[in-house]
């Protein structure tokens, strides 16, 4: 009788045990999602770790996904967060790890964060030396525009449709703000999309640049720019914060934060503060939204053809940005005396991509001309992009949000 | 097989002027910091300008050039005191094969002839 039991007993627990391990759930139906998924994880892990491809953010992006899309440990439940709202009513009840750390996301906590990081890491200084990279800054979102009505083409509504644009801005942080709000069921594959195409940044931007400029336009050399002072230093993200606030009160929380750590750093009275936003503060908040982020890249939500669209829009919007930021200074240039010109090639550098685009200015420059130096020219419009790409997506949020 | 189900929420019209209007919004923001920044830059060179400016008229060039020599005479003039003494300092060192000859060098060196 009692080894009956025990045979019953170790039956049904091995049982449990089966059809609760991930295994089963693979070889169920609809089980292989599961296999590509992990494999797209791997294959991004593959691209951070060898490829250097934004390793800070892709490894745990990937990571998170990898988490996400093993059956059974059910680390993420996108129905928690269904509708565009947290379900706190069941919340607790139901909730795992990567749940609790999505609602830095989902409330819009860790963008903020990062920014306060980023703007601790900014030196505003060639851009307050000339204030014209601003509208360079303005031009490179023209991609975040006429994307959105690309993604509007394809069948996107117009929430999602300013979602894939902002990818245009070449700014993570600002993405994921701005998914976070209007579109959260594409977050991952828009934070996949805008990061891989931010590491792309090197091999998307040289065709286009070289393609809308004359080799005689890629040798202007600038005139050195001005010192700027201390007191304009500090000024400076008090002028902007009230500024863009006001006029804007969408943008306020991104500007609002990529100012309060500019004005750390340059303040320098708050050095140990101003070390800490640039250090552990942003890498621990960019470990939380890296795995969250990619913890929202579930089998559903990325294994369908709008993920393709969705990447498809984003290097257009890249394309584009890059496009329009070094056609507006060909077109200033028609304005501008000799000695005074710009080189058309900092334009590019106006979708954000801190400093990755303005690198790429200057390495386009000295191709043509090995005694050029646009890298500090270029760092204008390259914050200026940062600033414009906040703007426009307060603007996105303020219209449709 | 349609790829996607396109089914415009907002007539076209309406999407064009939001795109439109996102743009010139974004444009309209960036001037206005444009001229922001320039008339900061106006009021900031220009301060640095009245000092440079100032400077000047304190105190003549001939009088600037005669202070700069008086200086210079007087700081090569001037010599540092030294002590005439000599001293090696010896230092000894707690042994360690890291610094030790016996295992550095080849004890036996072998003469090779070319």
């Amino acid at each position: 009788m009692l080894s009956l039991f025990a045979t019953d007993f170790i039956e049904n627990s091995l049982m449990k045990f089966i059809q609760t391990s991930g295994l089963m759930a693979i070889f169920s139906e609809g089980g292989y999602k599961y296999v590509i998924m992990i494999c797209i994880s791997l294959l991004l892990l593959y691209l951070a770790i060898k490829h250097k491809f934004e390793p800070l953010l892709l490894l745990p992006i990937a990571f998170g996904m990898l988490l996400t899309n093993l059956p059974g440990a059910n680390m993420f439940h996108a129905e928690l967060f269904a509708g565009g709202h947290v379900h706190w009513d069941i919340f607790v009840g139901k909730a795992g790890l990567i749940d609790y750390l999505y609602l830095g996301v989902k409330l819009g906590i860790y963008p903020c964060l990062i920014f306060v990081g980023v703007g601790a890491m900014t030196d505003f200084g060639p851009l307050i030396a000339n204030p014209k990279s601003f509208l360079l800054g303005a031009a490179a979102q023209l991609g975040i525009f006429l994307t959105f009505i690309g993604a509007i083409a394809l069948g996107f509504t117009p929430a999602e449709a300013a979602s894939i644009g902002i990818i245009g801005g070449a700014d993570g942080p600002t993405s994921i703000f701005l998914t976070s709000k209007l579109a959260p069921d594409l977050l991952g594959p828009i934070a996949i999309a805008a990061y891989s195409y931010m590491a792309l940044v090197p091999v998307i931007q040289p065709p286009i640049m070289r393609a809308l400029t004359t080799k005689k336009e890629r040798m202007i050399k600038m005139s050195q720019l001005r010192q700027v002072s201390k007191t304009e230093k500090i000024i400076f993200p008090l002028v902007i914060t009230i500024i863009i606030s006001l006029l804007l009160p969408d943008a306020a929380p991104l500007i609002g934060c990529l100012m309060l750590g500019n004005l750390m750093k340059e303040c320098g009275v708050v050095d140990r503060l101003s070390k800490t936003v640039q250090n552990e503060l942003m890498n621990i908040v960019v470990i939380f939204l890296g795995i969250s982020v990619g913890a929202t890249a579930t089998a559903a939500s990325f294994l369908n053809p709008r993920t393709l669209g969705i990447l498809a829009l984003g290097i257009i919007a890249f394309g584009c940005g890059t496009a329009g930021g070094v056609l507006l200074a060909k077109f200033m240039n028609l304005f501008l005396k000799d000695g005074k010109k710009i080189n058309p090639l900092i334009g590019s550098a106006g979708v954000s991509a801190v400093p990755m685009a303005a690198r790429v200015s200057q390495t386009v420059g000295q191709k043509d001309n090995p005694s050029n130096f646009l890298l500090m020219h270029a760092m204008g419009p390259n914050v200026a992009g940062v600033v414009g790409s906040a703007v426009a997506a307060g603007i996105l949020l303020c219209m449709l949000g | 097989m349609t790829l996607f189900v396109i089914d415009y929420p907002l007539p076209w019209s309406n999407i064009l002027l939001i795109a439109l209007f996102g743009i010139a919004i974004v444009f309209v923001v960036l001037v206005v910091l444009v001229y922001i920044m320039r008339l900061f830059g106006y009021v900031f060179t220009r301060k640095h300008k009245v000092t440079n400016t100032k400077a000047p008229l304190a105190i003549s060039e001939e009088e600037v050039v005669a202070i700069v020599t008086a200086l210079r005479l007087y700081n090569s003039a001037l010599h540092d005191k030294e002590s005439d003494m000599l001293t090696i300092n010896r230092i000894t060192r707690m042994y360690s094969p890291w610094n030790s000859k016996i295992h550095g060098l080849t004890q036996m060196p072998e003469h090779h002839n070319k």
